[in-house]
């Protein structure tokens, strides 16, 4: 987990987290319809995966620049795309 | 026996081209076909198509797809579908292509399919406009997705949708927004032919495992479901125990599920 940012101004209210929620999906910079988000005391919390370091970093700055006064933690990893190492057979 | 590599909700754009191509170039070792469940790329543009293209084309097997609501974002539809058919890729919309591999004619009907819910908890074709339109919306799919399936003539069926036809496969998303993943309708459309396994993605935090209610296998293959470059299913009774505990040459072992 990354502190992103750490600004002590109280938990986020609801309003606050349903506008990140929407922001994620709807700003074109970053489109992820699959990072959910956490209330905490502390702030929120950004949870999922994505395709690429650079989304990762996209998501942070434009929910820092929207929202500069919540903290915000992220738990955001880059799914692989190694070769899978298994097979299901289906008979 | 046939053996299908699928993925989904690769999302691709410049920033990604490159990433799945080491483990792409596998493919025609281990895989007859190369299933993909739609959201390609971001917003749907035509550009972000073409990094698709550069991706999966030329791979040295046959591609397919549907597109997801990604892949709408931008209204751009038929340029992203010109640029991916020029790239060599299938795209199906209520229709089937059928592939003659080495084990069988394999035969895939897609939709890119909707949301309404699963039964008893379903959106209903009543009362404002915009209800009855995304309602109706869902059938339209479901429907076109169950005539092709039953019109195919092949060996094994698969169905390939981006939009989930079981809530099993959800297990993980929260409840509340079911509706907006999947529609039992897509399931009942599976079930109306005999189809040996149902592919789908959108449900980026759902799970890989489900079946119809007419006992039809469906996989979820989202990317950060399967969290590798593609999942591999081979369909088929023609292999014995022995066959399958055995590493293949591309360095991928078999194993029952």
């Amino acid at each position: 987990m990354t502190e992103h940012r750490d600004v002590a101004t109280g938990p986020p209210d609801e309003y606050v987290e349903a506008e990140v929620h929407r922001l994620l999906t709807e700003d074109p910079d970053v489109a992820e319809q699959g990072i959910t988000v956490a209330r905490r005391e502390s702030g929120l919390v950004l949870q999922g995966e994505v395709e690429s370091a650079h989304r990762r970093e996209e998501i942070l700055r434009r929910v820092a620049e929207r929202f500069p006064d919540v903290p915000v933690t992220s738990d955001i990893g880059v799914i692989r795309t190694a070769a899978p190492t298994e097979i299901e057979q289906l008979p | 026996m046939i053996r299908i590599a699928a993925v989904g909700d690769v999302h691709l754009d410049e920033d990604v081209v490159g990433r799945f191509r080491p483990a792409l170039e596998e493919l025609p070792d281990c895989a007859d076909a190369l299933l993909l469940a739609g959201d390609l790329t971001r917003h749907g543009t035509e550009a972000e198509a073409r990094c698709v293209a550069r991706e999966f084309g030329g791979l040295g097997v046959p591609v397919v797809t549907v597109l997801g609501n990604h892949d709408h974002q931008c209204d751009q539809v038929p340029q992203v579908v010109k640029v991916l058919q020029d790239a060599g890729i299938t795209v199906l919309e209520g229709d089937s292509v059928v592939l003659d591999c080495p084990g069988g004619r394999l035969g895939v009907a897609g939709v890119k399919g909707f949301g309404g819910g699963f039964a008893g908890r379903c959106a209903s074709d009543f009362g404002e406009p915009e209800m009855k339109a995304f309602v109706r919306t869902t059938t339209e799919s479901a429907d076109a997705l169950g005539a092709a399936l039953r019109g195919l003539d092949c060996d094994v069926r698969v169905a390939l949708t981006h939009y989930s036809p079981v809530p099993d496969t959800l297990a993980g998303e929260p409840l509340e927004i079911y509706p907006f993943l999947g529609s039992y309708q897509l399931g009942q459309a599976i079930d109306s032919a005999p189809t040996a396994l149902a592919l789908h993605g959108h449900a980026h935090a759902g799970t890989e495992k489900g079946t119809t209610p007419g006992g039809v296998r469906v996989r979820n293959v989202a990317h950060p479901v399967i969290r590798q470059a593609y999942s591999i299913y081979h369909l088929g009774d023609h292999l014995d125990q022995g066959e399958v505990s055995r590493t293949v040459s591309s360095g991928i072992q078999q194993t029952w599920s």
